[in-house]
């Protein structure tokens, strides 16, 4: 009720207000594109967002391949002249890991494709 | 490719009747820039023309309307639904505007710092057109403060309680700044016929 009776006594206007809101009226800015321009500001963005983690992830994997593969070799070397059995014998691992990594590499750009296009 | 554009285009005609609210909630929970795309539509006029207002050069302020309506996607789940949305709206236009002041303010300093002279408008309205309205006039006379609440409550109808939401100010304050700056504008132009408000 009260803010009624505030709302009320806002609106009452004396000539000097409807002078000056008659002057402050201005005609309506046409669209002309702006707000599609923004749209796309907006999806570009979003895509940047969605995108840069999984692709930091792609890029990095590409980066540490080689040093993850002699990382590895390394390691079962270690094992093996401490005399500790490795699960996987040394040298298939070794050889299959670039595989394996491009492999995941490959099914990881896919998936980020696959949902480009589903976008 | 035309399956898609045919989604979006159905996307946005079943927005064109919707309320405000309605639009948000879409545009938040499933990120629908299509909604957003059309609560643009529907506020881009006021909010350019409250910052062309404010501001007095129509391509700076477009530029502003821009950014506001990007920093509106990216805070509009802060939007709780309980004003008007261009209430709000104006509220972050309000704000990316007096950021883009601060920052061509230190600009100039910096500036100035370095030893170099730069004509910033950093407190003064300069109306960037041929033309000279007698709005331009009366905007002129006024702070940019006092500006920006006759503006809302003149030129965008918000009440005085929206306008504090706006601007972080007490309704009492809003109050007594239309009072001062009708006040000013009385005194400037020299208008006597008329009863406070």
């Amino acid at each position: 009720m009260i803010s009624k009776i505030i709302n009320m006594a806002e609106k009452m206007q004396d000539a000097e207000d409807r002078l000056l809101e008659s002057m402050f009226q201005s005609e309506s800015v046409a669209d002309n594109g702006f707000s599609d321009r923004i749209v796309r500001r907006i999806r570009r963005q979003m895509w940047v967002r969605r995108l840069a983690l999984p692709v930091a992830m792609v890029a990095g994997a590409a980066i540490a391949v080689k040093p993850a593969t002699q990382l590895f070799a390394v390691g079962s070397q270690i094992f093996a002249s401490l005399g500790v059995e490795s699960l996987l014998p040394q040298a298939a691992v070794t050889s299959q890991l670039p595989i394996m990594v491009v492999g995941g590499l490959g099914l990881a750009i896919a998936l980020l494709t696959f949902r480009l296009f589903e976008e | 490719m035309a399956c898609y554009r045919t989604r979006v285009i159905s996307n946005t005609a079943s927005h064109v009747g919707a309320a405000d609210q309605y639009l948000v909630a879409r545009a938040v929970s499933a990120q629908d820039t299509a909604a957003f795309g059309e609560l643009i539509r529907r506020h881009q006029s006021q909010v350019r023309n409250f910052l062309r207002k404010l501001s007095g050069d129509a391509s700076a302020a477009d530029d502003l309307a821009q950014d506001c309506f990007l920093h509106a996607w990216n805070k509009l789940q802060t939007f709780t639904g309980r004003g008007s949305f261009i209430g709000w709206l104006l509220k972050v236009a309000y704000t990316t505007f007096l950021q883009s002041k601060r920052k061509s303010k230190r600009y100039a300093e910096i500036l100035d710092e370095a030893g170099y002279a730069e004509d910033v408008q950093s407190k003064s309205y300069t109306v960037q057109s041929d033309e000279i309205t007698d709005l331009d006039k009366f905007l002129a006379v006024l702070s940019e403060e006092e500006r920006a609440v006759m503006v809302m409550s003149y030129a965008c109808g918000l009440s005085h309680r929206e306008i504090g939401a706006a601007t972080d100010m007490p309704v009492g304050t809003v109050k007594s700044i239309i009072f001062r700056g009708k006040e000013k504008i009385r005194t400037s132009f020299d208008i006597k016929d008329h009863k406070h408000g």
